[in-house]
């Protein structure tokens, strides 16, 4: 077949077509990818390299009244190891060493048994052995000054993470009411105390969110982001506790239960003025017997008060004018029935006819409860109505998550017999919580004004207040003038003179009431085991009280003792006590220049004195010791004398001439 | 463009080294401000005091003071 130009001609544009084509197919699918698939693959590459970081807000701190910390969030850290990193020369040369400063510090294991441990997780290729869990920065330290550890990361195998962790710099002081806000895996949320009740309107803050790309391993850069979200940090919260206070009550607390071996206890401090809460301890006992804070008992446990009620009983019957103070009941011989039930008073013998007053110093159970009875058992609302007046059946609505709830019975309910009432005025059949119960005794200190216990001075972002808090009065006017001043009158008379005259003091004053409640008396084996609970309210000082602080401790061992004033009782007086020598005693005088005749007189004889006499002998006879040697000495005679006071004999008579450096006794008594 | 692009990641490592430094700073401060608030403490000043043989007075301290003459 002969090639002709033609046939060449036609393979040619055949070739040449193909290559066309397939050059159109290419630029088809190009165009393709870049615009009609290319969004997608442009969001699945950034979304490789580009990601959405959360920038956490900073949790707000919490302050005592004096500005020291109570919580903080610190970074802690947690040391893991991984075995496979080191060399085997590296790792057979530091081993031992490092097992060595191991076994100081944490110090859970001996040296050879952190080798051991470290051998096994090299062998088992463990790449994230755990050494030591939530260090604080100091020990972080001096860990990694540890040998191997302070290699590099690549070399000596160190791992650490940071995370954030709550801390109260106070320790165990106060924890329970400072608090915290914890979520657990399932997102359940726990939040007790100050923390937790304000940690998602204040500390919180919001967490912002800004991209970041992706710049090496485990580095990102932030990016331009548009939709960029800035954290907002928490704010800072200021409480009313004051750590002084804090430290003393929550120490005499802890004597107090670890001594009398008690269940639990808590002690409330409160300024009287504006109702802020200086301190507030709750000790609750663990099986080792050491205690901790547990519960906050102050605010959620509800109990019966027992005595610490009378006043409340009493204070109800003299505003109602059914009794005044000098009223007289009779008591009998310490035992009587009340509709087929026995009431005891706890002195043996029984204190006879007394006046009501007295009934109330002594704590006799059958005097308040006779008052009580004989004035209202037709009419009980009557009773309850100053209860109710003085919002003792309410809530004090706190911002603490759980406040217990107080209980009193009305007829009609099922608490309510022929019983309740006379039970009632000594503090049993009702139940009250001890912040309750110190917020009435606050108020009888505060000259009748009910203020509400308050935890919160202020919230503030720096130093900017955002919110601060103003006390807030319940009840402006609990009872009449002449009321208070009785009720005031006895609970200072209990202390100098009743059942809380073992925590008299003669240097200051103190005004309350004790309590000695008994529990779980419906139990079968209280005869056996007999348990109590013992409290002490009150304030001081007396005049122109300060503070008011209540102290309750649960189930103290009988064989110790249980009344109100021995076991409470102390509590309460080392927290007054401590405030009364922390007070400095002020006097203020006019001025310094105090002009006295007869010192005025002395000044100038002795001056005259010194001027005249240069070298002859002065009378010093009658003169004080330390102005005769003054004036001897400074004409330039040595002087020896014995004993001191004033001058009696001298041994060089007067008006005799003297020289420079001649000797002179004086005889002084 | 290179160049500054270069300058923006180192920026960004070292404010990832002072993010951290700022914590540690943190951490040690409130470390010792804790540390110090237990030392300072009444309760453990007297406990101190004792092995010296001191203890809280029981009576305030006097103060005497001078009113201004305005």
């Amino acid at each position: 077949m002969a090639v002709s130009e033609k046939n060449i001609l036609n393979r040619l544009y055949f070739i040449a077509g193909c290559m066309f084509i397939f050059g159109i197919a290419v630029m088809v699918k190009l165009a393709n990818i870049q615009f009609v698939q290319g969004d997608e693959y442009r969001a699945k590459a950034s979304e490789r390299i580009v990601k959405d970081f959360v920038i956490p807000a900073n949790r707000g701190n919490v302050y005592s009244v004096n500005g020291n910390l109570l919580a903080t969030s610190i970074p802690k850290y947690d040391i893991r190891f991984d075995a496979l990193t080191p060399t085997s020369s590296i790792f057979e040369e530091n081993l031992k060493t490092l097992c060595d400063s191991l076994a100081k510090f944490p110090g859970r294991k001996t040296s050879s048994q952190y080798q051991r441990l470290i051998r096994k997780a090299r062998a088992n290729k463990n790449r994230y052995l755990l050494l030591a869990k939530n260090l604080g920065y100091l020990e972080y330290m001096r860990m990694r000054t540890f040998p191997m550890l302070k290699l590099s990361p690549f070399k000596g195998g160190l791992i650490v993470e940071q995370k954030t962790k709550r801390e109260h710099p106070m320790g165990g002081i106060a924890q329970r009411t400072i608090g915290y806000e914890r979520i657990d895996e399932e997102g359940n949320v726990t939040r007790p105390g100050l923390d937790g009740a304000f940690g998602v309107k204040y500390l919180r803050g919001t967490d912002g969110k800004h991209a970041k790309q992706q710049i090496g391993k485990n580095q990102w850069k932030p990016i331009v982001d548009y939709n960029k979200i800035e954290p907002k940090d928490g704010l800072d919260v200021y409480t009313t506790i004051d750590v002084n206070i804090q430290d003393i009550a929550h120490h005499a607390l802890l004597k107090q239960l670890e001594y009398y071996e008690a269940e639990h206890g808590c002690v409330v401090v409160m300024e009287v003025e504006t109702g802020e809460i200086r301190a507030i301890s709750n000790l609750g006992r663990t099986e080792k017997g050491t205690y901790y804070e547990r519960l906050n008992y102050a605010v959620g446990e509800s109990h019966e008060p027992g005595s610490t009620f009378k006043v409340m009983a009493l204070m109800a019957a003299l505003e109602d004018k059914v009794v005044d103070t000098a009223t007289i009941v009779d008591t009998k011989k310490g035992v009587k029935t009340f509709y087929r039930r026995k009431i005891y008073d706890s002195h043996h013998g029984g204190y006879g006819e007394i006046s009501v007053a007295k009934a109330l110093e002594v704590s006799s159970n059958i005097g308040l409860a006779t008052i009580i009875d004989e004035n209202y058992a037709d009419n009980p609302e009557r009773f309850l109505k100053y209860i109710d007046k003085w919002s003792l059946n309410k809530t004090l609505n706190l911002p603490i998550i759980g406040e217990g709830k107080p209980v009193i019975p009305k007829p009609g309910d099922k608490l309510w017999s022929k019983n309740a009432l006379p039970s009632m005025a000594y503090g049993y059949n009702l139940r009250l919580t001890p912040l309750q119960t110190l917020t009435f005794y606050n108020a009888i200190a505060n000259n009748g004004v009910m203020v509400k216990p308050r935890f919160l001075k202020s919230v503030r972002e720096f130093e900017d207040v955002v919110e601060a808090f103003d006390k807030e009065v319940i009840k402006s006017k609990i009872c009449s003038d002449k009321t208070l001043g009785e009720i005031q009158e006895i609970l200072k008379n209990v202390v100098e003179r009743g059942t809380g005259k073992r925590l008299y003091s003669p240097h200051f004053s103190m005004a309350g009431k004790t309590g000695t409640a008994q529990t779980e008396y419906w139990m079968e084996d209280w005869k056996e085991n007999k348990r109590y609970v013992s409290s002490f309210a009150g304030y001081f000082p007396v005049e122109n009280p300060k503070y008011s602080c209540i102290v309750v401790i649960h189930k103290p061992s009988t064989q110790k003792g249980y009344y109100g004033a021995d076991v409470s009782g102390p509590v309460f007086k080392s927290i007054a006590q401590k405030i009364f020598t922390d007070t400095p005693l002020i006097d203020e005088i006019e001025s310094l220049e105090v002009q006295h005749a007869s010192v005025k007189k002395q000044f100038e004889s002795y001056y005259n004195t010194a001027q005249t006499y240069r070298t002859i002998m002065p009378n010093v006879v009658g003169l004080p010791a330390m102005d005769a040697i003054a004036l001897l000495e400074n004409m330039g005679l040595k002087v020896s004398f014995k004993g001191s006071g004033v001058v009696k004999k001298q041994s060089v008579a007067k008006g005799q001439k003297v020289k420079k450096n001649q000797n002179v006794v004086l005889e002084i008594s | 463009m290179i160049a500054s692009s270069h300058s923006a990641d180192e920026k960004v490592h070292e404010i990832a080294r002072l993010t951290n430094e700022v914590k540690e700073m943190r951490s040690a401060f409130v470390d010792g401000r804790s540390r110090l608030m237990r030392l300072k403490m009444e309760s453990a000043v007297v406990a101190k005091m004792k092995e010296k043989g001191l203890a809280p007075s029981v009576i305030p301290p006097q103060k005497i003071k001078v009113k201004s003459k305005d």
